[in-house]
């Protein structure tokens, strides 16, 4: 029988690091990706929005016909080798205006949400880092905004500005940061809370690099995920102001307004309204998924 | 006897709580009416029971709270009044050590960026001294140099803490607050941050205010000991002289709980019950707040407060000892 002090032996100098497994440091970043890369719909998604940002970039240029060139010859036919998507019923390339709709529907999307996300942010972060009586006001002033519907600001700014790219940008900048700012302020109240801004505090960090640098970046997932599905929403405003007819005007075309145009002679050609319909389905599509993909990414459970 | 470090007087800080809409305000009285002063290179214990509002007196020290009445002075100037921006000179030199290692770091930051921070925010020395001293600071801590990529999340808790301490030192304070800096650790890293805190003080003649509810572990790194009850600090004396003698019925209690390892000299201990419960903070008992569960509390200690007096060198406020 073993004695007490047989039962374990002092290993050797050369096993005694066996047991440390190094696992390679990542960045938060990395970290994200990784795991959004595993989701499949969000994989997807990627690479379908990839597709049509690029076609929508560099589609125009290399198009023979240009987005607004008429020819009356050749109004409204089918699809051909010449024209993919056929033509309108000004004879101008279906598929070229297509394109070219598609960019300025998604440079309203992406600018809109970028403005959203600026504003929303710092007012958000501000109303919650200060709080009391700057929090009360500038959420009452939120509120009035709020309260108006956008689709009143638009129509007075279109009033204004002219029915362009830009006041409906503008118009759906006017309160689409809301939410946004709403949701920043209640993840900074319950961030300045936690011991590390504390700390921040007693390491004699100022206001400014406390928000900034401490309570904001901590802030980054949701506001990265509501981000990602604020950019269909301005899109889906966009097509839908469009639709109505209160949006851009001809010749310019965005995917709503190329909608409107089909929507006439729906019932002879309804294959024009197909085109820009689905395009506008692909990208609400892949850009939710995205949104989704990174927000399993960003809130892993299980993990500190 | 030269300047203290840290001298506190008549310390109060109340917290507002919502009550009924048209009745009379009501506060948490958190620290009431403290006063004490530690002299250079000495700790102080805060020991007490949870809500005894040991750790708000930490932090009020600190101006996390602003104090609602009393003054703080340190080393001779009085800081009680100060706003962060005219505390920036002296937050250099008062520093605190967390309770929670896993909710004290910012989980967006590397282990270099957090200590290098607080450098950069006094704008002490270049880059490329900052990123030695980093180094230094993680030996010190017994850390190694490959760790300043990580993230906290890829630490244990005692790991982090002593990043927390590192950070702390970056700035080489004088004076630190360490508010429980055990209670989330288990017993052997317990005992490794104490040795730590022991030979960082050493070498650097720290003043050191540790608030903790863990009695042996405060008694083995105090130097002087305070005892809060409901926000009052009920004595303060040399530490060894309180453990042995307590004078305070409530310190008596407080003692007579710590569980002994020898169970023959445990059963001949005699164990101080204490009846009921800890009163709310918010309806303090008039009088001597202790009165209601005292055995030895008489019609005066219902009245009249009784004042923090000395019994042979060390300060009690009992009634029994006026």
């Amino acid at each position: 029988m073993l004695k007490p002090e047989e039962y374990f032996e002092p290993l050797n100098d050369s096993e005694k690091n066996d047991e440390y497994i190094p696992m390679e440091s990542k960045s938060f970043a990395k970290d994200v990706w990784e795991r959004f890369r595993h989701s499949k719909r969000a994989m997807v998604g990627l690479i379908l929005l990839t597709i049509i940002v690029l076609f929508a970039v560099i589609g125009p240029f290399i198009s023979p016909y240009p987005y607004d060139g008429m020819n009356t010859s050749i109004a409204n036919n089918g699809p051909s080798l010449s024209h993919w998507f056929g033509t309108d019923q000004m004879g101008r390339d279906e598929f070229t205006r297509v394109l070219y709709g598609t960019r300025i529907s998604l440079m309203i999307g992406f600018v809109a949400t970028f403005v959203n996300v600026l504003i929303g942010v710092i007012y958000g972060g501000v109303a919650g880092y200060v709080g009391g009586k700057v929090d009360m006001i500038l959420m009452r002033i939120m509120d009035v905004i709020y309260s108006i519907p956008a689709m009143i600001y638009i129509i007075l700014i279109m009033l204004i500005l002219g029915s362009n790219v830009y006041s409906v940008m503008i118009g759906i900048c006017v309160n689409g940061w809301v939410n946004m700012a709403r949701l920043v302020r209640g993840q900074i109240i319950s961030l300045k809370e936690r011991e590390f801004a504390i700390a921040a505090y007693v390491l004699g960090a100022s206001r400014k690099r406390i928000l900034f640098k401490h309570l904001l970046v901590n802030t980054l997932g949701p506001v990265i995920v509501t981000a990602t599905l604020m950019v269909p929403q301005a899109i889906f405003n966009e097509a839908f102001l469009s639709f109505i007819g209160i949006g851009i005007s001809a010749p310019q075309a965005s995917l709503g307004t190329l909608a409107q145009d089909a929507k006439m002679r729906l019932a002879m050609y309804p294959m024009q309204m197909v085109y820009p319909v689905a395009v506008i389905c692909l990208v609400i599509f892949s850009l939710n998924f995205i949104g989704e993909g990174l927000e399993d990414a960003l809130n892993p459970k299980g993990r500190k | 006897m030269s300047e203290a470090t840290i001298r506190v007087e008549h310390l109060k800080k109340f917290f507002p709580v919502k009550g009924k809409l048209f009745g009379p305000k009501q506060y948490v009285q958190a620290v009431n009416d403290v006063s004490f002063s530690i002299q250079k290179g000495q700790t102080l214990g805060i020991v007490g029971e949870s809500g005894c509002g040991k750790s708000t007196l930490g932090r009020t020290i600190l101006k996390i709270y602003e104090p609602d009445s009393g003054k703080i002075f340190f080393e001779g100037t009085d800081i009680t009044a100060l706003n962060q921006a005219q505390m920036h000179p002296w937050r250099k030199k008062m520093q605190m050590i967390f309770q929670d290692p896993y909710a004290s770091l910012n989980p967006r930051f590397t282990v270099g960026e957090m200590i290098e921070e607080p450098m950069k925010i006094y704008q002490m020395y270049d880059k490329k001294e900052r990123a030695e001293r980093v180094q230094q600071l993680l030996a010190l801590v017994g850390l190694k140099p490959d760790h300043i990529r990580r993230y906290p999340y890829e630490f244990s808790g005692g790991q982090r803490q002593r990043i927390g301490i590192a950070r702390t030192l970056a700035l080489d304070p004088e004076f630190i607050v360490c508010d429980e800096p055990f209670s989330a650790l288990d017993v052997s890293i317990q005992a490794q941050i104490i040795n730590l805190l022991e030979k960082i003080q050493d070498e650097r003649q720290l003043t050191y205010i540790v608030v903790a509810h863990d009695l042996n572990a405060v008694r083995h790194i105090s130097h002087a000991i305070g005892v809060m009850y409901l926000g009052h600090l009920v004595e303060i004396g040399p530490a060894e002289k309180i453990y042995r003698e307590p004078l305070h019925p409530y310190t008596k209690a407080l003692i007579s709980s710590i569980p002994v390892a020898d169970p023959d000299t445990a059963g001949m201990m005699n164990r101080v019950i204490l009846e009921g419960e800890v009163p709310s903070p918010i309806h303090v008992p008039s009088g001597c707040p202790f009165s209601t569960r005292c055995k030895y509390c008489t019609e005066q200690c219902r009245e009249k407060m009784p004042v923090l007096k000395e019994v042979d060198d060390r300060k009690v406020a009992c009634t029994l000892y006026e």
